[in-house]
């Protein structure tokens, strides 16, 4: 069970690319593979704590499906404009 | 205002890819070979390690990491053998990270070295997903376990270049499918090399000792 650590991964990447690219990130992508070892209702009930007292609080996780050992962070929605 | 979509496709593990990728270099640089083991808490794993410290710290300058979430109990153990051994404990966290393998080893003269095991926390989910840097990764199996564990926990044996069967000297008394394991073993790794072992005879300790050193994944760049 190490989901929370890596949600709080996910959201060091999306808070890092997030400041890059400017705005506020509302849905990060993820592309999850089933040999990553990592259990998408572990990781998504992680999520929102993960996120508390980040610039993510508030933001979505979008997970899609892969087939092999993938754990990526493939896009953000990112809204302009003051939060 | 509709949003804007940015891709980004960036690794989650990023961070520990690239320090363990830092790690593989410094370890080709000072010439030492690294091997990780991983199983399931009990699976012996710790019990190996004696072994292969004192079989091959007879010939070889060997050392030992090992990780667990409390206690020290293993590095006692395990400095009996008279190498350089050192406690990981990661409080609550399931696994060893590159970064805690870089910590446990300051001060450490690598190029005093030729061999560096590290025992990973016993547990055959997390530990797959975090690259230490190693040359070759082994996962321990016990004959007590059943046979089955590779189809339950897949991902393990598969991010693994080398199985062991351990406690083989127990094999008879539990009624071991040896077949039956080794099937479940290829069918999740096809090619997997695997090695029947018992720590207590030594079977298989010799053969393991020399597959290790042509099965590594992860050649010194």
């Amino acid at each position: 069970m190490h989901e929370l650590s890596i949600a709080t991964g996910i959201v060091e990447v999306a808070v890092e690319e997030g400041e890059r690219h400017g705005g506020r990130v509302e849905v990060v992508h993820l592309k999850l593979g089933a040999l990553s070892g990592v259990v998408r209702e572990a990781l998504e009930f992680s999520w929102d704590l993960a996120c508390q007292e980040t610039p993510l609080a508030g933001a979505r996780l979008e997970i899609e499906a892969a087939a092999g050992s993938e754990l990526q962070v493939t896009a953000l929605e990112i809204a302009d404009g003051n939060p | 205002m509709t949003p804007r979509l940015v891709e980004v496709r960036k690794n989650v593990l990023k961070k520990n890819d690239e320090l363990a990728h830092t790690l593989r270099l410094r370890f080709a640089e000072a010439g030492v070979y690294v091997v990780s083991l991983v199983s399931s808490p009990g699976a012996g794993k710790t019990t190996l390690l004696e072994r292969l410290l004192r079989d091959l710290g007879r010939r070889s300058r060997v050392a030992a990491l090992v990780g667990d979430l409390a206690t020290e109990n293993d590095a006692v153990r395990l400095a009996r053998s008279g190498a350089p051994v050192r406690q990981i404990t990661t409080g609550t966290v399931c696994h060893l990270e590159a970064q805690m393998v870089a910590t446990a080893l300051e001060g450490w003269n690598l190029a005093e070295l030729d061999y560096l095991f590290i025992e990973n926390v016993g547990n055959l989910v997390c530990p797959s997903s975090y690259d230490l840097g190693e040359n070759l990764r082994l996962v321990a199996l016990s004959v007590t376990e059943g046979e089955d564990k590779p189809l339950k926990y897949p991902s393990i044996f598969h991010t693994s270049d080398v199985a062991v069967v351990t406690k083989w000297d127990l094999s008879s008394a539990v009624d071991f499918d040896w077949q039956a394991a080794r099937g479940n073993i290829v069918a999740v790794r096809p090619g997997m090399p695997i090695v029947r072992l018992s720590a207590k005879t030594g079977e298989g300790v010799e053969e393991l000792l020399s597959l290790m050193l042509i099965c590594g994944s992860h050649k010194p760049a």
